[in-house]
């Protein structure tokens, strides 16, 4: 008697949906874990029947959390973003961090580049990937280290190994891989609005430089814009010293700062200052951006930076760069563009040159294909007058457009593949085909 | 043979109640408010929604110079995150999880937020670590935390932006 009432129950409930949904899997499967849940709740009254026991007042709660919870405590499943990180050993539920907490993330990426290059693009980065001869090339190979060393005191690295024709030994110099610590920086957090730290940076006076470091696959393109690249020397891309940072509300206009003074570059003007300043003047630079709240993904900075330059090959000469940009963040369109004014004046002269740059770069998610397509394009421009006996030999005068396509593979890694034409005023113009699969892990 | 029969009946009825009552909670739970918890001393009750939006983007890390925010996020496919990253972030999933690797990586945070599993252990952490703050349904609030305002709204209030 008590099967066919349990036969017409289960019948009952299921009536609606038998014609369509009887063999269902998903049903199925509802219903397993309906029986589970009863088994998990008979256990538990016989537990409570049995008589007093160990069990507090939120036990019940969450036996019947509409939600059912992994079978996991509170500080083993903890961890952190991006969600695969590793587990932080916690002592407790009250999960007291542990110092110092080090944590490793990763990035990487391969090209191939194709172009009618006929010989070395000279002043052009060697990652720009324009090379005479067709082929792949290995990216950088980049760890990222971050690590708390206390409620206020955090530290962070960037180590990359890059591929070189002349990173090799013997003679001629063979190729093989460079590594090179990008960024060391200890930072100590007063609060929001004051953070002071000491290190090796990428310098803050252009968006590009500090929005995305040597991750290329945070990056919606392949390479960098000229202007910011490594190895290239518009822009001082290193930068070692100190920093003092923060941000403040500023009535919705989220104003951040950050003024810094340090060694300035080197002699090789592509180079910082690593091993010691090499004249006994400090670069300075001041950088500001408001991100407002009324119009949110919407960025606009400006920066100064004043140094005193000894180059090998050019006469000392004293120099200032403006720059400022304007970033919206969204996909729907993404939207960066940049500005900087560069200005030499040698030492005991009168008048100043000015070298400028820009670019400006837009991307549109595409909202189709499960929204794993971006197409871009980016408008670059450099120029130096013939008079900038800083620059006229290492950072070329040309413009460019870059066409390019976008396919996230999955969350962590994309295919990206790009068209180029670049126009010189000192030499003849060219285009390329490049491709690149980036990652960070 | 009659203790077997007794079980299946109870279980049956088990089975039906919980079936019904799995439905009203699944109906209760689409429209339920989120609600922003925090541990009774954090020296806080209400945020503007841009306020809030500034603390889950890791770009307000102190609620005073001596406590740092720890966020807590539930993990990919619970429906507080789903409207978490739909109201505050206005982001996808591969878009959130990209924001807070580009920050880590640009040094303006140590770390990205904890992944918790459920909101029993949201309530958990929150009560045990000083700054932390996480959203968790409106209806699952447990005792001892407290609830933060938006916009001078609780959860459940007509334009309570959380829902």
């Amino acid at each position: 008697m008590r099967r066919i009432s349990l036969l017409f129950v289960v019948f009952a409930i299921g009536a609606p949906r038998a014609g369509a949904q009887a063999s269902d899997p998903a049903t199925k499967e509802l219903i397993e874990k309906l029986l589970a849940r009863i088994d998990r709740l008979e256990k538990r009254v016989a537990e409570l029947e049995k008589g007093p026991t160990t069990a507090n007042a939120a036990a019940p709660e969450a036996v019947t959390a509409p939600t059912p919870a992994p079978a996991v405590s509170a500080a083993q499943a903890m961890h952190q973003s991006h969600d695969q990180a590793p587990v932080p050993q916690t002592a407790g539920p009250e999960a007291a961090p542990v110092y110092p907490s080090l944590k490793i993330a990763g990035f990487s990426d391969l090209d191939f580049s194709a172009t009618n290059l006929h010989s070395t693009a000279t002043g052009f980065g060697a990652q720009t990937l324009l090379q005479p001869h067709s082929g792949f090339e290995d990216g950088q190979f980049t760890l990222h280290l971050s690590s708390a060393l206390s409620p206020k005191v955090t530290m962070f690295g960037e180590i990359t190994l890059t591929a070189r024709s002349d990173a090799g030994t013997g003679a001629p110099p063979a190729p093989g891989f460079n590594a090179e610590v990008e960024r060391v920086i200890i930072r100590y957090d007063v609060n929001d609005y004051f953070k002071l730290s000491f290190g090796r940076y990428h310098t803050p006076i252009n968006y590009w430089n500090t929005a995305f470091h040597h991750g290329q696959w945070l990056q919606t393109t392949i390479s960098r814009p000229e202007m910011t690249q490594f190895g290239g020397s518009f822009i001082p891309v290193h930068f070692i010293g100190s920093l003092a940072e923060g941000a403040a509300p500023a009535g919705g206009l989220n104003l951040n700062y950050a003024v810094g003074m340090g060694n300035g570059r080197g002699q090789v003007i592509s180079r910082g200052g690593d091993f010691g300043d090499i004249n006994n003047n400090r670069a300075f630079l001041a950088n500001a951006f408001i991100k407002p709240d009324g119009l949110y993904g919407l960025q606009l900075g400006g920066s100064i930076y004043r140094d005193e330059l000894n180059p090998l090959t050019a006469p000392a000469a004293r120099e200032w760069i403006e720059s400022a940009h304007i970033v919206w963040h969204k996909e729907t369109p993404e939207f960066i563009a940049e500005f900087a004014n560069a200005s030499h004046q040698p030492i005991g002269a009168t008048t100043a040159s000015n070298s400028q740059a820009f670019y400006a770069q837009t991307a549109y998610r595409l909202p189709w294909l499960q929204k794993l397509w971006k197409p871009y394009y980016r408008f670059e421009y450099i120029h130096v007058p013939k008079s900038d006996a800083i620059f006229r030999s290492v950072v070329p005068t040309f413009h460019s457009s870059t066409f390019g396509l976008r396919y996230d593979i999955t969350t962590f890694a994309a295919f990206k593949f790009e068209y180029r034409s670049y126009v010189r005023r000192d030499g003849p113009s060219f285009y390329g085909f490049f491709g690149q699969t980036s990652f960070t892990f | 043979m009659g203790k077997r029969g007794g079980f299946f009946s109870r279980r049956a009825i088990l089975l039906a109640a919980m079936w019904l009552a799995g439905i009203a909670a699944s109906g209760t739970a689409q429209g339920a408010d989120i609600a922003i918890v925090v541990r009774p001393d954090v020296p806080v009750d209400n945020l503007t929604f841009a306020e809030l939006r500034r603390l889950f983007l890791g770009d307000r890390q102190f609620w005073t110079s001596s406590v740092r925010v720890t966020l807590l996020v539930r993990a990919p496919g619970a429906r507080e995150r789903e409207v978490v990253l739909k109201t505050i972030y206005q982001m996808s999933e591969a878009q959130f999880r990209q924001y807070w690797i580009a920050k880590v990586f640009r040094a303006e945070a140590a770390s990205g937020p904890r992944i918790v599993y459920s909101s029993e252990m949201a309530a958990e952490l929150v009560s045990g670590m000083p700054g932390a703050v996480a959203f968790v349904d409106a209806d699952l609030v447990p005792k001892g935390l407290k609830v933060l305002k938006i916009n001078g709204l609780l959860p459940g209030a007509k334009g309570y932006p959380l829902h």
